[in-house]
C-alpha cells in the first residue's frame, strides 16, 4: 500500500534536492537545472495530493500548468544565460554583479 | 502488485539520479541525471493514474527542456566553478562546499522525521478519499473539460504567456551583427590629408 | 490489463488453468505474475522479430539501391544475398571496441543505449493486429511521440562524448532536426486524433475498419495532405535521406556515429532501421487503415490476428520501399534548406491542415468525403 507520505517525502527529496544544487553551484546553467527540480516536486505533490484526497482532477491540471510554465521559464533563462556569456564570456554567477553598489570604506 | 513495483524502482531512480546530480562536478552528467530524474517522476506519475500529464512530462521536458540545456551547457563552456573550500586539517570540508550542504541537508531530514514520528499523535491524519472508480481509468477527457470550463482563463494567459516565451528567447539570444571597422565609412580622410 | 496481449492470452483455456493451479500452489493470486511473463515473453519475440527487420532493412536497402542503379546487389551469401546481414552482423561483431582518448566515457557509452531505449519503447504500443499490441494505452499516440524523442537525446550525446569535431556538429545538427521536425509531426498526429476522437491505437484503427475508403488518408482532402506532411517530417526525424545531414558521409564523415565501431556503431544503425520501420508502422495505423482488411474474418482467434498481423506488415514493408526510393532518388539538403521547410513551410501547412479538419468536423458533422458523396452509408466517423 503506497500512501501519500511517500509520494510527499520523495517530493521533499527532490526539493532539498534542488535547493542543494542552486546554492552550491556556482555555474548558471547549473542552478537552472536546480529550478527545474523544484518545479518538478511541486508538481508531484499537486498530482498526489489530487489523487488522494481530491474528487476532481484539479491536480493534473494544475500539473500541466506547470510543466508548461516551467518549460518556458527554461527557455528564457536560458536565452538570458546565453546573451549573458556573450557578454560577459563567462557563466559564473558571481559575474553576474553588474548593479551592485560599490562599496565604500 | 505492479504498481508497487512501478513506484519501488522509479523512486529509486529519482533518488540516485537526485544524490548523482548533486555529487558530479561534470555538468553534462547533470544534465543526464536530470533526464533520469524526469522519466523517474513520470513513472511516479503513471503509479497515480496520471497517464495525461506522464506522457505530458516526458514529451516536453524529455524532449525539450533536457535538449536546451545540452546545448547551453556546450554553447557556454560547461565549466564547473567550485567555490574555494579549505578545509579543516585537510578533510572536513567547510561551508561553501557542496558536500557541506549535501550532508546537511540529509541529516535536516532525518532530524525532521526523527521529530514528526515521535510527535505523530500531535498531528490529525487527512480523510483520505476512497475511490471506488476504476483506480486507472482514462482522465484525458475530463482533463479537457476542466481546461476548457473551470480553468480557461488559465489556459489562455499560459497560451499567450509561450507566444511571449518564444518571441523573447528568439530575441535575446539572437546573434548580434558586428561590422568590421574597415567597412564603415570614415570621414576623416578629407580632415586628415590637410594635415599631411 | 484488458487491453494488452497478456489479458488477450489469458483467456485461453491452457492459461487459465495453469493461472489456477499456480494460486493455488503459491497461496497468491498469479494472473498478474503469468500476466508479467507473458508479456517478457512477448517482448522478446516482438524485439527479435524487429531486430531482424532491421536487419533487413540493410539487405533490402542494398538490393533497392543496387536496382535502381542497374546493377546487382550483394547476392554471394545465402539466396539472392539474403543472409548478408549475418555476414554483416559477425563483422560488426569482431571488430575492436575503441574509444577516443578523451571521450567522455559514460556518456559514450549510454549514447547508443538512450537511442536504441527509445526506439525500442514504442514497440510497446504500435498496434500489430488487434490484439497481438502489447498496450493499447489510453495515451497510446502521445506516448509513442514522447518516447521518440529520447533518440535525439542520445544524438547529441553520442555527438558530444566522441570529442571530435565532426561528431559534435552532427549531433548538434541532428538533435536540432529532430525537435524541430516533431513539430509538424505532432501537429499531423493531432489532426488524426480529432478525427477518432482518443488517443488511443484502438480507437483510431477501429474508425477506419472496413474498405479501404475508409481510411483517414481518403477522409478529406487536408488528411490527404496531411499524410504527406507526416511522411516528410517522420522522414526528417529519423534522420533519412535526403534529410541525412547529421550523419551524411561525404560531409561530415559519418556525423555523429564517426568515432563508434563495432556493435556500439551497429546499435546506433539497428535504431534507425528500426525506427524506420517503427514511423512506417504508425503511420498505417494512423492513416492507411492499420491492420484492418476489407473484410472481417475469423476475428479475436489468433488465426485472424495472424492474418491482419499479414497485412500491417504487407502495409508497411510497402512504405519502407517507398522511403528507401527516396534515399536514393532525392539529392541531399543543406542544414538551412532543411530548417526552411520545416519551420517555413511544414509547420505553416500542418497548423492549416489542423484548422482544415476542425472546421469540417464541424461544418459536415465528421463524415468523410466518401460518406458525403455516396450518402448510402451511415458510418459517421469523428466524435465519441
Amino acid at each position: 500500500m503506497i500512501t501519500l507520505k511517500a509520494y510527499l517525502f520523495i517530493s521533499l527529496v527532490l526539493f532539498v534536492t534542488g535547493l542543494v544544487i542552486i546554492i552550491s553551484r556556482k555555474n548558471i546553467v547549473a542552478i537552472l537545472l536546480g529550478i527545474e527540480l523544484i518545479l518538478n516536486s511541486a508538481a508531484l505533490n499537486f498530482v498526489a495530493y489530487s489523487k488522494y484526497t481530491a474528487v476532481n482532477l484539479d491536480g493534473h491540471v494544475f500539473a500541466l500548468f506547470i510543466i508548461v510554465i516551467a518549460a518556458a521559464e527554461a527557455a528564457v533563462g536560458l536565452a538570458i544565460v546565453i546573451r549573458f556569456f556573450q557578454v560577459k564570456e563567462s557563466v559564473h554567477i558571481d559575474e553576474a554583479s553588474d548593479l551592485r553598489e560599490e562599496l565604500t570604506r | 502488485m505492479f504498481s508497487d513495483i512501478l513506484f519501488l524502482s522509479s523512486s529509486s531512480l529519482i533518488i540516485a539520479s537526485c544524490v548523482l546530480m548533486m555529487w558530479t562536478k561534470n555538468l553534462m552528467h547533470s544534465c543526464v541525471y536530470l533526464l533520469g530524474v524526469l522519466i523517474g517522476i513520470a513513472g511516479l506519475y503513471l503509479t497515480l493514474g496520471a497517464d495525461f500529464v506522464a506522457a505530458t512530462q516526458v514529451m516536453v521536458y524529455v524532449g525539450g527542456v533536457v535538449i536546451l540545456m545540452l546545448f547551453a551547457v556546450m554553447l557556454t563552456g560547461g565549466k564547473d566553478f567550485q567555490s574555494r573550500s579549505q578545509k579543516i586539517l585537510g578533510l572536513l570540508p567547510l561551508m561553501g562546499s557542496k558536500y557541506t550542504f549535501m550532508w546537511g541537508s540529509a541529516t535536516a531530514m532525518v532530524f525532521g522525521f526523527c521529530q514528526i514520528y515521535f510527535f505523530r499523535h500531535l498531528f490529525f491524519e487527512l480523510k483520505v478519499q476512497e475511490t471506488t472508480s476504476n483506480q486507472y481509468a482514462p482522465t484525458i477527457e475530463k482533463i479537457g473539460e476542466l481546461l476548457i470550463t473551470d480553468h480557461v482563463v488559465a489556459f489562455e494567459i499560459s497560451s499567450v504567456l509561450l507566444l511571449g516565451a518564444l518571441v523573447g528567447a528568439a530575441i535575446i539570444a539572437r546573434p548580434r551583427k558586428e561590422r568590421p571597422a574597415f567597412l564603415e565609412p570614415d570621414h576623416h580622410d578629407d580632415h586628415g590629408e590637410d594635415h599631411h | 490489463m484488458e487491453n494488452t496481449i497478456a489479458g488477450y492470452f489469458l483467456k485461453f483455456e491452457p492459461l487459465k488453468y495453469l493461472v489456477t493451479n499456480s494460486s493455488a500452489w503459491l497461496g497468491f493470486d498469479t494472473t498478474v505474475l503469468i500476466g508479467f511473463i507473458i508479456f517478457l515473453t512477448f517482448g522478446i519475440v516482438f524485439l527479435g522479430f524487429l531486430a531482424t527487420v532491421g536487419g533487413f532493412g540493410t539487405i533490402a536497402e542494398r538490393k533497392i539501391s543496387a536496382d535502381l542503379q542497374a546493377r546487382i546487389g550483394p547476392n554471394r551469401v545465402g539466396p539472392y544475398g539474403a543472409f548478408q546481414l549475418i555476414a554483416d552482423g559477425i563483422k560488426m561483431l569482431s571488430k575492436e571496441d575503441i574509444m577516443p582518448r578523451d571521450a567522455d566515457k559514460f556518456l559514450y557509452y549510454l549514447a547508443p543505449f538512450l537511442s536504441l531505449f527509445g526506439v525500442v519503447c514504442t514497440i510497446a504500443v504500435v498496434p500489430f493486429s488487434e490484439n497481438f499490441i502489447m498496450a493499447d494505452l489510453n495515451v497510446g499516440v502521445f506516448y509513442a511521440l514522447a518516447i521518440s524523442s529520447l533518440v535525439g537525446v542520445g544524438i547529441f550525446l553520442g555527438g558530444y562524448a566522441s570529442n571530435s569535431k565532426w561528431s559534435l556538429l552532427g549531433g548538434m545538427r541532428g538533435a536540432s532536426q529532430i525537435i524541430s521536425y516533431e513539430i509538424p509531426v505532432t501537429l499531423c498526429i493531432m489532426m488524426i486524433v480529432l478525427l477518432a476522437g482518443g488517443l488511443s491505437f484502438g480507437a483510431i484503427i477501429d474508425e477506419q475498419a472496413g474498405m479501404p475508403w475508409n481510411w483517414y488518408i481518403f477522409h478529406n482532402p487536408f488528411t490527404f495532405i496531411g499524410f504527406f506532411i507526416f511522411f516528410v517530417s517522420a522522414l526528417a526525424e529519423t534522420n533519412r535521406a535526403p534529410f541525412d545531414l547529421p550523419e551524411a558521409e561525404s560531409e561530415l564523415v559519418s556525423g555523429y556515429h564517426t568515432e563508434y565501431t563495432g556493435i556500439r556503431f551497429g546499435l546506433f544503425a539497428l535504431a534507425e532501421y528500426i525506427e524506420i520501420f517503427v514511423v512506417n508502422g504508425v503511420a498505417v495505423s494512423l492513416f492507411l487503415g492499420g491492420y484492418h482488411l476489407p473484410f472481417s474474418f475469423l476475428e479475436g482467434t489468433i488465426p485472424g490476428n495472424l492474418l491482419q498481423f499479414g497485412t500491417f506488415f504487407i502495409k508497411t514493408c510497402v512504405l519502407y520501399y517507398v522511403v528507401i526510393w527516396i534515399r536514393w532518388t532525392f539529392p541531399r539538403l543543406r542544414v538551412d534548406q532543411l530548417m526552411s521547410i520545416c519551420w517555413k513551410y511544414l509547420t505553416p501547412i500542418a497548423i492549416f491542415n489542423l484548422v482544415g479538419v476542425a472546421i469540417w468536423i464541424v461544418c459536415f458533422d465528421g463524415q468523410s468525403m466518401f460518406n458525403l458523396l455516396f450518402t448510402g452509408a451511415s458510418h459517421s466517423g469523428g466524435g465519441h
